[in-house]
């Protein structure tokens, strides 16, 4: 098995893994990172939501071969103590139910906030509509994207 | 206050099997020995509740997790009785000892089922709390109360912490009766305190079944004939086996299980088998042939469920209205597919399960991995002292949505099946199309209407023939019409069913409702009005009137807006919905706003209603607008979310709930806000188009 290195929340990994492995199974099975949720396997849920250079990205359709070098962020390395805006908004908003899909709904909404610090509805939904909850928590995930940008404003 | 008999049999019944090794097991010492059984700095007065020294309040939920609230509803309702501050408790997982029942989460029925009980058992707690500090400050019981965590002495203002007092308490005897607060006299039960299982939930840190992980853990998928209940004839595994990190390919029952060194590779494994299957007899099963099948069912086998008036002879008599409503196959499609983790070693079965039921994950472990029948329910029922040398034991995790496909236990069996080929434990991941054709699916069901009104266009007589897919459920009807009938007819196809969040509540409410409209319309009367008129229910009647009003039902909408509305009874709960909608020149429907008006009794945390009420338009809605399960060849035809598709966010309409105080007792809240939404929503297309919906998905309008 080839050799893999990898950043993740700011530390070295080493995996040995098949090379077409997602980044998704690497993070679960190998890493013990499993945060990052397994959903449907092909980019259609984004339960596997994690962040690479940045990017909002679905690691169930990254093979690992093509992450190396590249700065990884899941939701275990989003913030300590969960202090990012997005955390405490989901929190002060009581967003989850089941949280399966929350892991990938955070991660999604903070990648939206790095790019877009005020958000409209329209680029919630076109960031967001893709990430799938089937507890249906959407109407306090939009508004818990909202009050996260208003939080992060605040502390600029 | 008013005084309620603790029934001191179910207290020796809630402590005596000695639940927890480590913690002071009161009851034994209490009504079989006279020596007290000390240990570990923890007052455990009974199964429910633990306090340690140090003030920690353990709260113990039997009801399974899936993001409808009970690990922080029921341990509020205990809160309250014991007079304990929200922050000191904490909730886990109870064991599961025959000492709790039967354990299993549905039918909304958490709430209605641990109310008594964990208000009696934080209610006795409370008393010997403040027993053993009346003791310490030597001053009668009836000076001193409880607080926030502590109790006080009032006339002095001297304090002891639950803490310092547990081991204390735990010496003292439970009492028979306890004092029950009344409502207006809660803290807790009422207000929308923050959920326990939301912190972990935001952070990665929340383990569900498929995040467990066990020293030499090895990883598996299994593959099922596609037709449903077929069977592996012939395996090809040459091209998996030869995929590095595979460790081992077998059938067991009805599966071909796949074990590798990672889920991955587990997975890609599975897709390189190419395997003959005996489909069997049922391999040319099609939608057209079930639909056909239930409608004959319904003109020809149904059977009377209920019955007043003559309705042959009302409809004689009148103008009559006939419709025929299909309704689709619906899967779960919870977000967590299905998994479990099994380790069989040294003649004991360990399971890690997301399951909405334990205690038959027990039973099916026991099967599977003793080949032995010990049915829980028998030590339950039976009381069969077998609980120390029993050699199963099942983890309940936290489940990633359950809407009651996780009360069937397919994947436990499986993942004990495996576990027993391999001495390894074993982690059984599901892939999301296996979890898509192998789900239990909501029933497809058939409705045959008919209906007459009277000179005044008022209804006279109503029949409904519906015919379901293994079930055919029904009840009586809610309205006061002279002559109903009712009739039910269950077919049998080679398509699994099961529950489905709210079971036959979504097929019946839909057909009720819906014909409810068509009738009203047909008399020329307003749906409103007419329901108003005629619901015989005032806590319903009441629920319809509060939506109708919060919705501004009957004033002027903006223009291309339209509105439906729909009310049912189910889990003990009133539900009224309202549903506005859009509708576009290419005939695409769009819900923008739905009001939800509910009676529920009693409401424990105001926002969990709140939420569930939301949940339950979001389930509803895609069922009720855009997917199905079809069937073809024998088989399901959708694998996945694109073709199975669920609500999306930009899909979510505003859910806007208004929740009726009451002081009667607190019901279900987990479901009966998904019947009226499928027939609300109806309702606003019939009001927009002036033609009605009678099949479920909606899909796109013909323009």
């Amino acid at each position: 098995m080839p050799r893999f290195a990898l950043q993740i929340n700011g530390q070295e990994h080493t995996v040995e893994v098949a090379d077409d492995t997602p980044l998704l199974w690497v993070l679960r099975d190998h890493l013990k990172l499993t945060g990052t949720k397994f959903g449907c396997g092909i980019g259609a849920c984004g339960a596997c939501t994690v962040h690479v250079d940045g990017q909002s990205v679905r690691s169930c359709m990254m093979p690992v071969s093509t992450v190396q070098g590249r700065k990884i962020t899941t939701i275990e390395g989003l913030s300590p103590d969960r202090a990012h805006p997005v955390q405490r908004a989901w929190l002060a908003l009581q967003v989850p139910q089941c949280g399966y899909c929350q892991s990938g709904q955070i991660m999604a909404a903070a990648a939206l906030l790095a790019e877009k610090p005020k958000p409209s509805d329209a680029d919630i939904d076109a960031a967001m509509a893709d990430v799938l909850c089937r507890c249906g928590t959407y109407q306090r995930i939009r508004a818990a994207v909202h009050q996260a940008a208003q939080l992060a404003d605040e502390e600029r | 206050m008013f005084e309620t008999p603790i029934d001191r049999r179910r207290f020796f019944k809630l402590t005596a099997a000695g639940v927890f090794g480590t913690g002071l097991v009161l009851a034994m010492t209490w009504d079989t020995a006279p020596s007290k059984q000390k240990s570990a700095g923890k007052f455990q007065p009974n199964a429910w509740l633990k306090i340690g020294d140090d003030g920690d309040i353990v709260v113990y939920t039997i009801e399974s997790e899936m993001g409808q609230g009970p690990y922080t509803l029921m341990p509020m309702i205990l809160a309250e009785e014991l007079e304990a501050a929200w922050e000191d408790v904490r909730v886990e997982h109870a064991p599961l000892k025959p000492v709790y029942g039967d354990q299993t989460t549905g039918g909304s029925s958490s709430i209605r089922r641990g109310w008594a009980t964990l208000r009696d058992a934080g209610a006795a707690a409370r008393e010997m709390l403040i027993a053993a500090a009346a003791q310490r400050w030597n001053v009668p019981s009836s000076e001193c109360y409880a607080s926030n965590s502590r109790v006080i002495h009032k006339p002095s203002g001297k304090q002891l912490s639950f803490g310092e007092l547990a081991l204390a308490a735990a010496a003292l005897p439970v009492p028979n009766t306890v004092w029950l607060k009344e409502p207006d006299e809660y803290r807790i039960v009422g207000t929308a305190v923050p959920r326990l299982d939301i912190p972990q939930k935001l952070d990665g840190r929340a383990q569900y079944g498929i995040d467990v992980d066990l020293p030499g853990l090895v990883y598996a998928t299994t593959v099922h004939c596609p037709v449903f209940g077929g069977k592996a004839k012939r395996i090809d595994d040459g091209r998996a086996k030869a995929i590095p990190g595979v460790q081992k390919i077998f059938t067991i029952d009805n599966a071909v299980a796949v074990v590798a060194n990672d889920t991955w590779t587990a997975l890609k494994a599975a897709d390189a088998l190419s395997i003959e299957w005996d489909e069997g007899a049922h391999k040319n099963l099609n939608t057209e042939q079930i639909r056909k099948r239930l409608e004959d069912a319904a003109h020809n086998d149904a059977t009377v469920a209920f019955q007043r008036g003559d309705v042959t002879r009302a409809m004689q008599s009148a103008k009559t209205l006939q419709a025929e409503y299909h309704l689709a196959f619906q899967a779960h499609a919870a977000m967590e597919p299905m998994n479990c983790t099994a380790r069989i070693a040294d003649g004991r079965v360990e399971v890690w399960a997301p399951t909405q039921s334990p205690s038959a994950a027990h039973d099916v472990a026991t099967k599977h991995g003793l080949s032995t029948l010990r049915h829980y329910k028998d030590k339950v029922y039976r009381k069969l002292e077998i609980e120390a040398d029993d050699p199963v034991d099942i983890h309940t995790t936290l489940l990633g949505g359950g809407f009651g496909r996780r009360l069937h236990q397919d994947y436990v069996a499986e993942a004990v099946q495996i576990a027993k080929q391999i001495d390894k434990p074993v982690k059984l991941t599901w892939s999301r199309q296996q979890d898509i054709q192998h789900d239990f699916y909501h029933p497809a069901t058939y409705h045959a209407m008919e209906g007459s009104v009277d000179a005044k266009g008022k209804p006279l007589a109503w029949h409904h023939r519906l015919a379901g897919v293994r079930k055919a459920e029904a009840e009586d009807l809610p309205y006061a019409i002279p002559h109903v009938k009712i009739e039910t007819a269950p077919i049998t196809v080679n398509v699994p069913t099961g529950p489905w969040r709210s079971v036959m509540h979504h097929y019946y409410a839909f057909a009720k409702e819906t014909f409810f409209d068509e009738l009203a319309r047909f008399g020329k009367q307003d749906p409103l009005q007419l329901r108003l008129e005629l619901l015989r229910n005032a806590r319903l009647r009441h629920v319809l009137e509060l939506a109708a009003d919060k919705a501004g039902w009957g004033k002027t909408l903006a223009e291309g807006h339209f509105m439906g509305v729909a009310a049912h009874y189910s889990f003990g709960t009133y539900v009224a919905e309202v549903v506005e909608i859009t509708l576009d020149d290419k005939g695409r429907i769009r819900v923008p706003r739905v009001v939800v008006a509910i009676d529920c009794g009693i409401v424990i945390n105001p926002n969990i209603v709140a939420a569930q009420m939301e949940s339950s338009v979001a389930f509803a809605l895609p069922a009720a607008l855009k997917s199905a399960i079809t069937i073809d060849k024998g088989r399901a035809q959708q694998s996945n979310y694109l073709d199975f598709p669920i609500l999306r966010l930009d899909e979510m309409p505003k859910v806007e709930t208004h929740i009726v105080r009451s002081t009667e007792s607190p019901q279900g809240i987990g479901e009966p806000g998904v019947p009226p939404l499928a027939p609300a929503l109806a309702n606003a297309v019939f009001a927009a188009t002036n033609k009605p919906v009678r099949s479920l998905p909606i899909g796109t309008l013909a323009s």
